[in-house]
């Protein structure tokens, strides 16, 4: 077709559609994490008991973990296009991720072993949907790194997935840093 | 008549792939169709309300089920009729206008259509097991476990998350593809008016959408596993404040694209570039921020300290400003234009007086003693529905009318149109101007029954005979596109002779949109095609002079 040039314009702006995508989802998701703080820490104020019953030294191993796996996956962007290393950075940074998901889960059962479940405190409520709801972002995005990973493995992580690593990697230096905020409000701080 | 083995095969074929497709245009139709069906699901549950209310004291349906009823003829009526269509639209017509081949991201967005249809599933699955009754906006802790036992608060909410997922992905799929896919040459304030608005519209679905995610979440927390965010011990007015948070700004989701429509469908008819393209454009932007800002305005009964009640009341009267921008700027559009009669340019101007009338009482309630009098009277139901009907449907129906001949290549029947028109204008006038004064009245709204006062059930006798003219309308309309679809005189490329990208290509467009671009160097590129004389871009001063008249080639009619 003679003008079929004019019906593809080339996409304007550099950045590609997947990060741009992903940029703006993970502002909706800031939306979600923002609203459940706020409510949260509205409510702390009538639940003095605050957060004495936590593990703080416990969770900050597994925490350490979820963040060094922001190191393997900036390591793995890095390397993207040396098919062995990468690929097993990407599994890497999966697996920290799960070994994370584990983490929470066992601390919960502690605590609801210990008593503490949702329905006990205003503070067990949010500590429990926050938690919640950001393991649940990083079982997903581990998820999606296997994937990747077996994709690597596979040589099948072409140019044409530049969009989806992209996304990937914005998505979970994301997740990473929420956790940061989480678990400084829910371990460290004892207010208000 | 028995169709042969081999053509009903190629029709099952046929249905298949385009169920599977991931073509823009063909998901555009799918979500209007959604929507369409279950426009008729909340319309015939809006009529049995009405019969319901037709007299004081009628026990057609008990109190519970009223409110099973007017629950999910609102969710319905927000979630699954209106917002499908406007996505349906943007989904259809922003990829044409901006001159792409497609969405960036074709495959989220036949995704995120079947997320939402499953959202609609899931509501009416509620069916089965008790169906939700504590009101779209659901206010704890009348939706907490104690008041509402049965799982169909479960289900709504469920519900929720599905299409909140499904247009929040849409959203960020159409800004993308604004983003990366404009024609060469065109920049953001060359877009025509509609893509301008469903681009703004798409950022503040991707903002208002977590919010209600995170009250879901919060909502479900309690009635699942027991937990104390909206009760015992918990705060209910947190889950106002954040119902509200994302409520508020929903209500400018369902009306942006809708003047969206209206400023594609009245430069067109009256023959004249829109007026004041710039503020109209900009008037979005500053709504934008603005519709999260007044979000209170839902909670000035609820005895929120008096400074809040102030800011949020004169937040709520300055967003009246780049409203009223926009209504003058089609009025201005009109002034002097040359204007054609045609069915989408008497949706239009029903549009123009009924959205007013609905931001006028709307205005009205910023004054907080008018607020304390008439909230939670019928007067607020008066006001909401000429806003989301008056306004934005009939909107929808202007730029159904519109670009039907875009979409399937025929005419819609004009006489149908035209009947069906004044049966519905009427017809909503009817059921809705007189709420009003049933309002001021002091007519309670979310009541199944009222007492026999003067007046009440004369007047809300001529509401309920009105929906039912209404409802013919409707079902003519219906019944047009049917048989059009066969029997419409075929459009051609641009029947209504307009100068946006999207009549450039034929219609219905092929696959991938466009063979050729015509070059966009204006905002109205086939104006400048036809015209290569004396193009909107060639002469800034003599366009200076004309912007906002008419033109001599454009007089219809000569003066
Ligand atoms: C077909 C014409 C319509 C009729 C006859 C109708 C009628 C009604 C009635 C009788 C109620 C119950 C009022 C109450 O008891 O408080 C109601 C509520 C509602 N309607 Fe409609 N309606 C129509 C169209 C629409 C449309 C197009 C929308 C738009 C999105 C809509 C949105 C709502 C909502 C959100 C409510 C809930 C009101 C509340 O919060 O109390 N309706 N409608
Ligand atoms: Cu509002």
């Amino acid at each position: 077709m003679s003008g079929s040039h004019a019906a593809a314009p080339p996409p304007i702006s550099r950045v590609s559609s997947g990060r741009m995508g992903m940029a703006l989802f993970l502002f909706g998701d800031a939306v979600t994490f923002t609203l459940l703080i706020v409510g949260h820490l509205y409510l702390r104020r009538h639940a003095p008991q605050g957060a004495p019953h936590l593990d703080l030294s416990g969770t900050l191993v597994f925490s350490v973990l979820l963040w060094a796996s922001s190191g393997t996956l900036w390591a793995a962007e890095r390397l993207r296009d040396v098919p062995r290393v990468s690929g097993v950075l990407y599994a890497l940074t999966g697996l920290l991720g799960l070994t994370f998901v584990a983490g929470t889960l066992q601390e919960w059962l502690q605590l609801v072993q210990a008593g503490y479940g949702v329905s006990s405190t205003l503070f067990f409520t949010g500590y429990y949907t926050l938690t919640g709801l950001h393991a649940l972002h990083v079982l997903l995005g581990a998820l999606a790194l296997l994937v990747l990973a077996a994709l690597r493995f596979r040589d099948r992580l072409g140019w044409r997935r530049r969009g989806v690593t992209d996304a990937l990697g914005l998505y979970w230096h994301f997740v990473d840093a929420v956790w940061v905020l989480l678990f400084l409000l829910l371990y460290v701080w004892r207010g208000p | 008549m028995t169709a042969s083995p081999t053509r009903t095969r190629t029709r099952l074929r046929g249905a298949a792939s385009l169920l599977a497709s991931t073509d823009h245009k063909v998901i555009g139709l799918l979500y209007l169709a959604l929507g369409s069906l279950y426009f008729l699901i909340g319309g015939l549950e809006a009529l049995v309300m009405r019969v319901q209310l037709a007299a004081p004291g009628n026990a057609v349906l008990t109190g519970e089920t009223y409110n099973a009823f007017f629950t999910l003829h609102g969710t319905t009526m927000i979630f699954l009729a209106v917002m499908p269509m406007l996505l349906g639209f943007s989904n259809y017509l922003l990829p044409l206008q901006i001159g792409a081949r497609d969405m960036a991201f074709p495959r989220l967005n036949a995704f995120g259509f079947w997320i939402t249809a499953l959202g609609g599933l899931l509501l009416y699955l509620s069916l089965l097991e008790g169906p939700p009754s504590a009101g779209w906006f659901a206010y704890a802790p009348l939706s907490e476990r104690p008041f509402s036992m049965s799982l169909g608060t479960d289900f709504w909410a469920a519900a929720l998350i599905f299409m909140g997922t499904g247009s929040t992905l849409t959203a960020i799929n159409l800004i993308v593809t604004t983003l990366r896919y404009r024609a060469p040459g065109m920049g953001l304030w060359m877009m025509p008016m509609f893509s301008w608005m469903a681009f703004v519209n798409s950022v503040i679905i991707v903002f208002a959408m977590p919010a209600l995610n995170a009250a879901l979440v919060m909502l479900e927390v309690d009635r699942a596993l027991g937990g104390h965010n909206f009760a015992h011990g918990g705060s209910a007015l947190l889950w106002q404040h954040y119902f509200w948070f994302f409520g508020h700004p929903e209500v400018y989701i369902m009306i942006l694209p809708a003047w969206g429509l209206i400023s594609e469908v009245i430069p067109v008819y009256a023959r004249k570039p829109i007026f004041g393209y710039e503020f109209v454009a900009g008037s979005t932007l500053a709504i934008a921020v603005l519709s999260f800002a007044v979000y209170a305005h839902h909670m000035f009964a609820v005895g929120l300290s008096r400074p809040v009640n102030l800011a949020f009341a004169a937040s709520t009267m300055l967003i009246a400003i780049p409203t009223g921008i926009k209504v003058l700027n089609w009025v201005a559009t009109l002034w002097r234009g040359s204007i054609r009669f045609e069915t989408p340019m008497l949706y239009a101007l029903a549009f123009l007086v009924q959205f007013t009338l609905g931001g006028v009482t709307g205005v009205s309630f910023a004054v907080l003693p008018i607020d304390w009098q008439v909230t939670d009277t019928y007067y607020v139901v008066a006001h909401f529905h000429y806003v989301l009907m008056g306004g934005t449907l009939f909107a929808l129906l202007s730029g159904l009318h519109h670009y039907y001949p875009k979409m399937t290549g025929r005419l819609l029947g004009d006489t149908l149109g035209k009947a069906a028109f004044w049966l519905i204008t009427l017809g909503f006038n009817g059921v809705f101007l007189v709420q009003h004064a049933l309002g001021l009245m002091g007519m309670p709204r979310r009541v199944y029954t009222y007492p026999d006062l003067p007046g009440w059930g004369a007047l809300n006798r001529v509401s309920t005979v009105s929906a039912f003219v209404m409802g013919a309308g409707l079902v003519l309309v219906l019944v047009n596109l049917v048989v059009s679809r066969q029997l419409g005189r075929v459009a051609g490329d641009n029947p209504w002779r307009a100068w946006t990208l999207e009549w450039a290509t034929s219609s219905p467009p092929p696959a991938g949109n466009f063979t050729r671009l015509p070059p966009v160097k204006s905002r109205r590129p086939l104006w400048d095609l036809a015209h290569p004389e004396d193009p909107d871009h060639r002469r800034p001063a003599r366009h200076d002079r004309t912007h906002g008249h008419i033109r001599p080639e454009e007089q219809e009619h000569p003066r």
